[in-house]
């Protein structure tokens, strides 16, 4: 039995699907397969985002599980030099939940997702 | 937020800034909104290789310029025209769209083909027909003449860089702004240096490619290209140019069939050949007779009194393959792709490079992430193209001669006081040069240093964007990074 996610490009017209088995998809395999199918890179010069297109909501935690059916809007945007990933921290007090949405897109290719201590 | 209401400028990079490739620049100013150019980045392929375009959105543009027909430049507009809900007109000059239009198709044949041997997943980011259906809807100018779409005027200048290469100066009410995409101050065999526009602007937004660096005089370079080349053959060796089909590749022809003619004695009459590898050889061959009018006096005048195309070369063949080349001893190859990537450059290169008599001469500007970038490291070895898993030895000499025709420090530094705006935008540089040479203007600029002339210079990241507020036409102040 095979599921579907339907992903759009902010700036593409057209939709494109991710095939899997199962009743969903946590973020960070979502975005892994994404990054592959549509054949991102290695990760290190770009961070992929993903929206809830009814909300405009980002779906920030690697964890969360987006059901089948399910579209979201993908963003390729720069990777964040690590001297402003700490700048912003200091500066804001970012929490960690936060960073783990900056930096870039590598730990989704290397299949090694980050584990949070505080996450809330 | 504004006094009086004044909109600030707006300036905003998806690609080609603090690097060189993917070029796409954003200016917003009035309500209006202008896309300089659609490139994309060689070092990498497919999607990867596209600017950030989630970050903007397209449909808001009014006009996209193409400065020349290079891929770090032109080669994502089919993706944008096609795929994107971009809805704006687009312009480049006549030989630019003419030479595009045989680029890009080879273009996604070559990266169709390169991938279905390696991956064996589609990596083209538009096809054939995307291709075809975006083409007949780009519109051409003429250099010097000014177009007004809506209040966004705008006007193409020579740059110098390769045929067809545009500056474009764009005008909204009243502010002024100046884009040289990649351009040379320096007039070579066939191309003239690149012109001061004579209305002044009030931003440019100029490359910075070499940054710090000082070229050698091009007679001196051309000398010792010719040398190079001459010894390595003399030896029994071979050489390999990779060069970037169209373009600069015309101007090392015309030196080395010069050189071939005036030694014809040792190299001419077929006993040191030297071929142009290219599929698209016949076709650049009509477009660069075309547009003989646009190049500099010399060309024109060889044209004209010899009655013959200065580009139809006695010393040199066309291979379309390697198949049909037989390679028997010492040789010249001028073979694209310029970066070596994959292709017919590549497969030389992996055939060649194994002995020491052999030359690698890199005549073009090379990107980081690139194999031209990193064979001029001179590694002990290179990996194969169709199997990644085996290793190429290096043992060949390899070199770097620049004809890339983007300025050097001082050429760029004169231009940029000739055109005396007051706000500099750096594009089109790797971030160390960039910054070597951001600190070397302000030091020349001091004088001005709190004086209403103040000059300000940027070197954003690609996505930051950078905000300038204008009274007026005049310009007030800088504000944001
Ligand atoms: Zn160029
Ligand atoms: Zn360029």
């Amino acid at each position: 039995m095979s599921s579907t996610i339907f992903y759009r490009f902010k700036s593409q017209r057209e939709t494109s699907r991710i095939l899997f088995d199962g009743t969903g998809l946590t973020v960070f395999d979502l975005k892994r397969e994404i990054i592959q199918e549509s054949r991102l890179g290695d990760g290190s010069d770009f961070q992929l985002r993903l929206y809830n297109p009814d909300t405009g909501e980002e779906y920030e935690d690697d964890q969360e599980v987006i059901a089948r059916s399910t579209s979201v809007i993908a963003r390729r945007s720069p990777a964040l030099k690590n001297s402003s990933i700490h700048a912003r921290n200091k500066g804001t007090g970012a929490n960690l939940n936060q960073l783990a949405t900056v930096g870039n897109a590598m730990r989704y290719v290397t299949g090694k997702p980050r584990v949070f201590q505080n996450r809330r | 937020m504004n006094e009086q209401g004044n909109t600030p400028f707006k300036f905003f990079s998806l690609g080609g800034s603090n690097e060189v490739g993917r070029s796409c620049h954003i200016l917003q100013y009035k309500g209006k909104t202008i896309m300089l150019d659609a490139g994309v980045h060689p070092a990498y392929q497919g999607m990867a290789s596209l600017p950030f375009y989630d970050e903007f959105d397209l449909s808001t543009i009014d006009v996209l310029l193409i400065s020349h027909f290079h891929l770090d430049h032109a080669a994502s507009l089919p993706y944008v025209m096609q795929k994107t809900n971009f809805k704006g007109r687009v312009f480049m000059t006549h030989p630019t769209k003419a030479i595009y239009r045989w680029l890009l198709r080879d273009f996604v044949r070559v990266t169709s083909i390169g991938v279905n041997s390696t991956i064996g997943n589609d990596d083209n980011i538009y096809t054939d027909e995307d291709l075809a259906e975006s083409f007949d809807k780009i519109e051409t100018v003429d250099y010097h003449s000014t177009v007004d779409v809506d209040g966004i005027k705008f006007t193409a200048f020579h740059a110098g860089h390769v045929l067809g290469a545009a500056m474009f100066q764009i005008e909204i009410a009243g502010l002024r702004v100046l884009f040289t995409g990649d351009y040379s101050r320096e007039m070579d065999r066939h191309l003239n240096s690149a012109e001061v526009p004579s209305l002044p602007s009030d931003v440019l937004i100029v490359e910075s490619t070499f940054g710090t660096a000082t070229h050698e005089p091009r007679l001196n370079r051309e000398k010792n290209l010719t040398q190079l080349i001459h010894s390595t053959v003399s030896r029994g060796g071979r050489v390999l140019l990779p060069v970037f089909a169209l373009g600069r590749a015309q101007e090392i022809m015309l030196i080395l069939d010069e050189y071939w003619s005036q030694h014809a004695e040792e190299l001419g009459s077929g006993q040191v050949p030297i071929y142009y590898a290219s599929n698209l050889a016949k076709k650049c061959m009509s477009v660069f007779q075309t547009y003989v009018n646009m190049m500099n006096d010399d060309i024109r005048r060889k044209f004209r009194d010899s009655q013959t195309n200065p580009f139809i070369f006695k010393n040199i063949s066309y291979l379309r393959n390697l198949e049909e080349f037989q390679d028997f001893g010492p040789s010249v190859m001028l073979a694209s792709p310029g970066m070596l990537q994959s292709g017919l450059s590549r497969d030389v290169l992996e055939k060649w490079c194994p002995d020491e008599k052999n030359l690698v001469l890199i005549t073009g500007y090379s990107i980081e992430g690139t194999m031209a970038k990193f064979i001029m490291l001179e590694p002990d070895t290179i990996p194969s193209i169709n199997n990644p898993e085996v290793t190429v030895p290096r043992r060949c000499n390899v070199e770097e001669i620049s004809f890339a025709a983007h300025v050097d420090f001082q050429e760029n530094l004169e231009f940029i006081e000739k055109i005396s705006a007051n706000n500099i935008i750096l594009v089109h540089g790797e971030s160390n040069p960039m910054g070597r040479l951001k600190s070397a203007i302000l030091s020349n600029f001091t004088a001005l240093k709190g004086t209403e002339n103040e000059v300000h210079i940027f070197n954003p990241r690609n996505c930051v964007e950078v905000e300038l507020e204008f009274k007026g036409i005049k310009v007030a102040k800088a504000i944001g990074n």
